[in-house]
Formats: structure tokens, C-alpha cells, sequence
């Protein structure tokens, strides 16, 4: 009984540490890219795969009951809740930055990105009859 | 605390990694205020905010466990409604003043050149 505790300690705290490592790759993430829509790349993922690890982690420390299931519904809440929120930012900051193009290729109309890739579709098509 | 003498050698265990898992994330917290602080546009702040709502969450479910107090969870769950609520409704009133502000500035212009 004794060894199988020491099997629940170990596996719960490898995965609540890996938890705590994707937070701190997020932080480096943040500090580390230069703008906003790619910090929010970074940011999306301590959202979703480091708080799923630590409760995951946590879940396992306690064991069979009530307080396991509230863990689970904060991770399955929060799958539903981060991507929400995260489309939101996006369109907060591309509508309100006034020299987007600065930062990333931006297509006022969307016929303009259709024909690009139609064109680029079209070349390496023929690309590929060449070779 | 009186039942310390019959405390085994795990409990004391478990008891220290969740005392440095809080210090630790304690410290990122810091981290994460500090970008809150410097971002330059107000999605890099939103953003930061958002993070450090996910980090205090981590640490509720981890002090739960310390304390051995099962109610704090519930804390933990309705944290994470608010600081979503919180994420939208910011989004969605700072749109409303950029979108007024500039419909007011363009009609100050189209009056300027008018006179």
C-alpha cells in the first residue's frame, strides 16, 4: 500500500512540474516575441495545456472525490473560455491598430487573397509539369 | 498543527513541494505584472492580466490542497468565470470608445474643412 502512495506522489508531481515548465515557456514567450497577435500565440498555450497539466496533476493527489470533479470542470470550462476570449483580443487589437501593416500582411478584401493563392496554386502546378 | 507527531514521512513531502510550487509561481506572477506594466498597446496588458488569472487559479487548486479545504475550489471555478467575464466585457467596451472616439474625430474633420 505503502509503494503505490509513493507511485500516486511521483506521477502527480512530474505532471504538476511539467505544468509549472509550460508556464515559465509561456513567460519566455512573451517576453521573447515582439508583438501582439504572437505573444497572444504564446499566451494561448499556458490557457489551455499548463493549467490542464497542473490540475491534472493535483487531480491525482486527491484522489476520488467531489474536489477532482470541480478540477475537471475548471479545464473544461476554460477550453471553452480561452479561445472566446482570444478572438476577441485579435479583433480588439486589428481593429484598433491603425498601421496593422507594419507588423503582418493585411488584405482589406478577401478577393485579393483568393487570386494570390489561386496564382500561386496555378505555378506550382505548373512547377511540377516542368519537373 | 496537533497533528504533527503523526505526520509520516509523504505528508511532510507533499507539504514542501506545494510550499515551492506556490513560491514559484509566485514569482512568474511578478513576471507577468512586469509585461503588464511595459506592454505598449492595451491587448498586450489584457493579455498579461489573462495570464495572471490562470497562474492565481493554479495557486487556489494548490493551496486547497495544503490546507486540506475543499470548498476552496468553488473559489477557484467561479475566479475562472470572472476573469473571462472580465476579458470580454473589457474587449468589448474598449472597441465601443475607439469606434465613438473616431466617428467624432471624423466629423470634427469633415466641419474643419467645411468652414
Amino acid at each position: 500500500m505503502e509503494i503505490i502512495e509513493w507511485i500516486r506522489f511521483i506521477v502527480g508531481a512530474a505532471l504538476l512540474l511539467c505544468g509549472l515548465l509550460i508556464f515559465l515557456i509561456e513567460l519566455y514567450g512573451i517576453f521573447h516575441l515582439k508583438y501582439v497577435l504572437n505573444r497572444m500565440h504564446a499566451a494561448a498555450m499556458g490557457d489551455t495545456l499548463g493549467i490542464s497539466f497542473s490540475l491534472v496533476g493535483l487531480m491525482i493527489f486527491s484522489g476520488w472525490n467531489f474536489t477532482t470533479l470541480k478540477m475537471a470542470l475548471i479545464v473544461v470550462f476554460l477550453w471553452f473560455a480561452s479561445p472566446v476570449s482570444s478572438h476577441l483580443l485579435a479583433r480588439l487589437e486589428a481593429a484598433t491598430n491603425e498601421n496593422l501593416e507594419e507588423y503582418c500582411q493585411v488584405y482589406p478584401e478577401l478577393d485579393v487573397l483568393e487570386k494570390e493563392l489561386k496564382e500561386n496554386r496555378e505555378n506550382q502546378e505548373k512547377g511540377e509539369e516542368i519537373s | 498543527m496537533q497533528m504533527q507527531e503523526s505526520m509520516t514521512l509523504l505528508d511532510k513531502i507533499y507539504e514542501g513541494m506545494f510550499i515551492i510550487v506556490l513560491v514559484i509561481l509566485a514569482i512568474m506572477l511578478f513576471a507577468c505584472l512586469i509585461r503588464a506594466v511595459m506592454g505598449p498597446r492595451i491587448a498586450d496588458r489584457i493579455v498579461a492580466i489573462n495570464m495572471m488569472g490562470t497562474m492565481v487559479m493554479v495557486m487556489i487548486a494548490v493551496l486547497s490542497l495544503l490546507l486540506k479545504e475543499g470548498y476552496l475550489v468553488d473559489i477557484c471555478l467561479i475566479y475562472a468565470m470572472v476573469s473571462f467575464l472580465a476579458v470580454i466585457v473589457i474587449s468589448k467596451v474598449y472597441l465601443g470608445v475607439y469606434k465613438e472616439k473616431r466617428q467624432k474625430n471624423e466629423e470634427g474633420g469633415d466641419s474643419n474643412g467645411d468652414h
